[in-house]
Parts: structure tokens; sequence; C-alpha cells
């Protein structure tokens, strides 16, 4: 079941690397979310606890409600335009976005034969991360290196659920914490950010001089 | 053994004659799921029957190769159509090897319907032979990654054994196959030039791809052109359908009214992706090509390392 959700992330990958609109990312963090929380659900099945039940009933919360409730908001009161624009073309995009995948997934099968690990989910948590670091880079508008940064940390979620067993609940607890925050401030600097510059590219950031 | 021929002689009957029927059928739902009427199922076999009736004319400066091409495109695709299993049956030619030949097989009628259309001398045809070539050149990475990985995970190389090879034992499995199937429909949509990448109704030279080939045919050979299109539908539906054989292990009875529910059902599918999606632009276009075959890859990764 955990590959099942494994590859289902990893295709929402793929469609977040050819994507154009803003939006899809917003949808894209939605979907992960949910699969992350299904994926947290899985061992609560069998033995039902009200204690398990807390930390994805949060992830629920903050990663399909909260977080892409507040983008949109600050998508809809700054105007953003629905183009990503990229700074590498989608067409180049993608075959780096493949080629990475296969060597990630070769790396993590032959860690695989020395440590214990589930490969898919190990090697879709990582692709999760390398890709959210592409993402920041080639992309110009803020508000979709904002979606790379989440992208990223539900790899690290995964990565995580590959790596341990069950992490402590109180750590993944204050990470989300954190992530919401941190998603939180960039919305305030985006928004300062636009009472002082007409757009919100990076290439305005260029001109910036203390 | 005499019976098996049969069936295989009886598969290539059924997909020349439900052909047009398959591709009424299309045209019907999308009809009916935009709010119109539509043309009768059968009009496509109405149309057939107006072409066969016409004058041929062929242009003043072509040579041989625009009046053999379309005889070449329909006998190909009837020998293409001869190695699927219609109904999950046994089909006609069938040995170790035979996706290579069929994926080339349908690499020979692209080949010589760009022929055809370069023949000819006219600019639009050599611009739509450009972009079926450019398109087919990131088409045909889908059929080998995805069929190619269900021959490489059950080690078969023949079409009818791939397909029966197919068995819902462990969970990650059938999400591969749901997966594969899935990339097989783009590809479907691809190669028979249908709504996200070819509108087949526009008839705007700029926007055309696989009409604007055969812009200057007439008489029959339009007839052979337009029915061998209808074959062509018809035989990636059946690829397509295929993949339903686990349910229909029990009897030739229930394999074929599966087979005819399936084949239903993606006509009605075919028409919501057609009614619920807008043309891609032309540099979109390999974008959407290169998806499906990314989804090939990744199947084949995770099979590989799951095991």
């Amino acid at each position: 079941m955990e590959n099942v959700l494994s590859i289902l992330f990893c295709l929402s990958l793929f469609y977040v690397s050819v994507t154009s609109r803003v939006k899809a990312y917003v949808t894209v963090l939605r979907v992960q979310g949910i699969i992350l929380s299904v994926l947290l659900m899985i061992p609560f099945i069998y033995k039902f606890s009200i204690f398990g039940i807390i930390l994805p009933a949060t992830l629920l919360l903050v990663k399909v409600y909260l977080i892409p409730r507040y983008i949109n908001k600050v998508i809809l009161d700054l105007d953003i335009k629905r183009r990503i624009e990229p700074t590498i073309q989608q067409m180049v995009f993608l075959p780096i976005v493949i080629a990475t995948m296969v060597i990630i997934f070769l790396a993590s099968s032959i860690l695989s034969k020395s440590t214990e690990l589930d490969v898919i989910p190990f090697a879709s948590g990582f692709s999760a991360i390398v890709i959210g670091i592409y993402i920041i880079m080639s992309r110009k508008k803020l508000i979709v290196h904002v979606c790379g940064f989440l992208i990223m940390e539900n790899g690290i979620f995964l990565f995580g659920t590959a790596v341990a067993s069950e992490l402590p609940m109180m750590i993944e607890l204050g990470t989300l914490l954190d992530i919401f925050v941190v998603v939180f401030l960039m919305g305030i600097a985006l928004n300062k950010i636009s009472s002082t510059f007409e757009g919100f590219e990076v290439t305005h950031l260029g001109r910036l001089k203390d | 053994m005499d019976l098996e021929i049969l069936q295989g002689i009886i598969s290539i009957i059924i997909i020349l004659g439900v052909a047009p029927l398959f591709a009424g059928m299309v045209n019907k739902q999308k009809a009916v799921l935009t709010g119109r009427v539509g043309a009768p199922i059968l009009q496509p076999y109405y149309e057939l029957q107006r072409l066969i009736k016409k004058e041929t004319i062929n242009a003043s400066g072509s040579s041989f190769i625009s009046r053999i091409s379309p005889l070449i495109n329909l006998v190909t695709l009837i020998i293409a159509a001869a190695m699927l299993p219609v109904g999950f049956w046994k089909p006609l030619i069938s040995f170790d090897g035979d996706i290579i030949l069929f994926a080339y097989i349908l690499g020979l009628v692209r080949f010589f319907q760009i022929l055809a259309a370069m023949d000819i001398g006219s600019s639009f045809e050599g611009m739509g032979a450009a972009r079926e070539a450019t398109f087919a050149l990131f088409a045909e990475p889908i059929f080998f990654f995805t069929i190619g990985s269900i021959s490489f995970i059950s080690g078969f190389t023949s079409l009818y054994d791939i397909y029966h090879s197919i068995q819902l034992t462990n969970i990650s499995y059938e999400v591969f196959i749901i997966i594969c199937s899935i990339s097989v429909f783009m590809l479907a949509v691809t190669e028979c030039s249908r709504m996200p990448v070819d509108d087949p109704n526009t008839h705007l030279e700029l926007t055309m791809i696989h009409e604007v080939m055969i812009l200057d045919n007439s008489g029959i050979d339009l007839f052979l052109y337009q029915y061998s299109s209808y074959v062509k539908l018809f035989i990636y539906a059946i690829l397509e359908v295929s993949f339903f054989y686990p349910f229909s292990k029990q009897s030739y009875l229930i394999g074929i009214i599966i087979f005819i529910t399936g084949a239903i059902a993606l006509t009605f599918l075919l028409g919501v992706v057609e009614t619920i999606t807008s043309r891609y632009r032309m540099k979109n276009i390999p974008q959407y090509l290169l998806f499906a075959t990314a989804i090939g890859i990744l199947n084949l990764l995770i099979y590989t390392f799951t095991k």
C-alpha cells in the first residue's frame, strides 16, 4: 500500500514538472498532503488509537486546508498572473527530472542492499526533495518558490517514513508548525515586496542593495 | 489448432467491420456531451460509401508513391490488426518478439503517409508531414516503455502472451497495470489524432496534423485513408481494452461481454476527454508526450525495485 501511495506521489511530481499554471501547484500540494496523511493513517487501520490519529488529522488540516488556502489568498490578493514563468524550458526540465529520478532510484536500490529501508518511498521522497530544489532554481515567481519549498518538505516527510517506521510525534507536529509559520511569513514578505516593487519575480530582487 | 485460425480470421473480420462503428460511437458521445444531437452512429459507413463512388484525381506533379501509399496504409494496418487479441482470442499472427514488428508496422504506415504528403509538393502537406514526423518521434518511446515494461516484467515478448500474463495478484502490480493503461490511452490519443493533440474536426490548415496530409486525395484514395484511420483507432482501442483480461478468465462468453463493455466504456472515455479538454498549442504537445514516456519510465523503475 505504501508503494502505491509513493507511485501516486511520483506521478504528482511529474505533473508539477510539466504544468505551467500556478494554481496547479497548489492543487498538487493538496494532493500530496492527502497522500501523506493517508500514508500516516495506514498503521492505525489495524490497531486504532486516538493518540495516533492526531498527527494525520493535523497534517490534513495544515497541508490540505490551511496552507493551500493561504497561498490561494496570497495569489488573489497580490493579483499574481497564472503563468509560472520558468527560466529554463519546460521541455528541458522534464528530461532532467526523469534522469534525476532514474539516478535516485538506482542509488537507493544500491543503498537498500546494505541498510534496512523501503526503496520506493525512500526514492520518491528523495526525488521530491531534489525536484523541489530544481523548482526553486528554475522558476521566476516567488510564490512558486514557496510551493517548491513545500514540495521539498513533503519529500522530507515521505523520506522520514521510509527510514524510520515511526518518527516521534512531537517532532512531526513541531515541523508542521514551523512550515505553517514559514509560509505565513513568506506571505507577509510577499505583501511587503508588492508594496515596493511592481512584480513578484526573482529578477527584480537582483537590484536590491543594502 | 483449426479453431485458433478460425478465431484469428473472425478477429480480423470483426476489426474491419466494427472499426467505423467505433469511430461513429466516439463522435456520437462527443456530440451528446456537448449538447448536440450529432450525426448518426453509422455516419462513418455512409461517408465511406459516398467516397467510394467518387472519382479519384491525383495531383499532376505526384509520382507512384502517392498512388500506392493509401493501399499500403490499409494493408499494413490489417497486418497489425492480425496480431491483436480481439475478444482475448489467440490472434492470427503471434510469435515471440512480435511487439517490435507491431510497433514498426505502425511506423511503416506513418512513413508512407509522410512520403505521400511530401510527394504531392503542396507546402501545407509538407508542414503536416513535418508535424507528424516530430510528434511520432515522441510517441514511439511511449509504446516501448509501457508495453515494453510489461514485457520486461512478464518475460514474454509477444502481444498475446504479454496481455495474458496480466494477473491481479498483488496490489503494486495492479497499480502498475493501471498506470500502463493510462500511458497507452495517451498514446492512442496521439496516434489517432484525437483531441488534446489534434482536433479532427477543424479544417484550418494551421492547426491540423493528420487531416492536412490527406487534403489532396479524393475518391478511392481518400476512402482508403479514412478507412485506415478508423481501423487505427480501433487497433489502439483493442490495445487498451485488452488490459481487462484478468476479469475474463472463466469462459469465452464472459470474455466477449467484457471486451464489448470495455470498448463501449472507452468510447465514453474518449468522448469525455475530448469534451473537457481543448487542443494543446503545438509547442506544448511534445511535453504532453514526454509526460507519458515519463510514466512508462517510472513504471519500469518501480516494478524493477519492488521485486
